[in-house]
């Protein structure tokens, strides 16, 4: 139940947002995530939008290594 | 795999130092290093242990109890996480109630459970709440939905959880944390970096794809190396060190800390979640006046010792043989993020 799912904000209205993860769109809360926009990507989690998230995980890497240095 | 990722894997396979123990605090992390196969990397002196983080795993039987008798007793319409339908209670499983005639329904959100309170007024609908800092805002959100609309029939069973309490309580049973990512998205790196600062609790925090879970371990193998406290927070792209104001702003809102009792640890003073006052009216154990109700676990499942990383799931006698995916004794052998279940599933 703890896995998240990464999602693009297709639309934000009222407090909910459709996202669109791999082509499957769903409404969520956009309730906990302040000035959410279209294309932005989110983190969902039971049906909420906990965290605005870059999508690539790549350049993530290439930060968490360097730090190492 | 790109070059970083490569770096990593080459720190994990080229390890050669004494033995480590790692803890995946989070169930998730614990069934995706299996099924990517991450563990085969691992050099034998190294040693992934898993940790309390599975919610359905650390949920009391008691609980399942309790939600037995609102369907039951009640009639109540149960919404829960598809996870915990399978979890034994005393007697039964709400897999069991269900066989008995109580209405049990599987819920992606506990949103899900409040637009079925709205379709159904004739029913009164409880949602099992379960889950850490990751799951409560939802539970809360649900709360407070049903408060705006004035929902008569809706209400929250409770057994939400804290981490920190439970890290003070795991604190010396591992050489480094991978802490839980969505965990932290929402509360932030404060109690981490407490943790290594005042007692040299040692962690990194985990993605959850292959590259962040390489990096994540290199990591944490590298400064394990160097022989310092560290943190280091490893999943940036979703965890910022102040983590979701706004949630725990709705948190601290609908709910508040109480005592709660965790699968193996026993009772954490603390380290729970229930609604306030404010908000009794939708607390199921209030509405219904409930009385107290104890559970009394299956003597011979060790979930327990499993959740505090003391054994493995296959030193338990009843793994593989009278407890399996298709007839679990104990919690950690239904759930998806359980470490038996990954055990049985993928070793």
């Amino acid at each position: 139940m703890c896995v998240g799912l990464s999602a693009r904000v297709v639309r934000v209205e009222e407090g909910t947002a459709l996202i669109d993860a791999s082509g499957a769109q769903r409404e969520v809360s956009a309730g906990v995530l302040d000035d959410l926009e279209p294309g932005d990507f989110v983190m969902v989690h039971a049906g909420v939008a906990i965290a605005k998230i870059t999508e690539d995980d790549a350049q993530e890497a290439d930060e968490v290594m360097e730090d190492l240095l | 795999m790109n070059e970083s990722a490569k770096r990593a894997r080459d720190i994990i396979t080229g390890y050669s130092g004494r033995p480590l123990r790692i803890m995946e605090v989070c169930g998730t992390h614990t069934h995706e290093i299996f099924r990517l196969g991450l563990r085969k990397l691992l050099p034998p002196q190294i040693n992934l242990i898993s940790g309390p983080g599975c919610p359905v795993c650390v949920t009391a039987v008691g609980f399942i109890d309790e939600a037995i008798w609102l369907a039951l007793e009640k009639g109540c319409i149960i919404c829960t996480f598809g996870d915990l339908i399978r979890v034994p209670g005393t007697e039964m499983s709400l897999a069991g109630a269900r066989a008995k005639g109580a209405e049990i329904r599987p819920v992606y959100s506990p949103l899900d459970a409040v637009a079925l309170a709205k379709e159904h007024p004739e029913k009164q609908v409880v949602f099992l709440a379960v889950g850490f800092e990751t799951t409560t805002p939802s539970a809360c959100l649900a709360a407070k939905q049903a408060k705006d609309a004035g929902l008569a029939n809706f209400s929250l069973l409770t057994a939400n959880k804290t981490m920190p309490n439970a890290y003070q309580a795991l604190v010396g049973s591992a050489d480094a944390f991978l802490y839980p990512g969505h965990v932290n998205a929402i509360t932030g790196n404060a109690t981490c970096i407490r943790l290594c600062e005042e007692q040299g609790v040692s962690g990194v925090v985990a993605g959850f794809t292959a590259s962040e879970l390489l990096t994540a371990l290199a990591v944490t193998i590298r400064l394990l190396e160097e022989g310092k406290p560290f943190f280091r927070n490893c999943y940036p792209r979703v965890v910022r060190d102040e983590g979701n104001p706004a949630a725990l702003r709705m948190m601290e809102e609908v709910m508040e800390a109480c005592d709660s009792e965790w699968r193996g640890l026993g009772m954490i003073p603390g380290s729970g979640m229930k609604l306030r006052a404010e908000y009794a009216d939708f607390d199921a154990r209030i509405k219904f006046d409930m009385p107290v109700i104890t559970g009394k676990p299956n003597p011979a499942c060790r979930c327990g010792d499993v959740l505090q990383g003391k054994i493995r799931p296959c030193d338990c006698k009843v793994f593989g043989k009278g407890c399996t995916p298709l007839h679990p004794v104990g919690a950690c052998m239904v759930s998806d993020e359980g470490a038996c279940a990954a055990y049985y599933q993928y070793s």
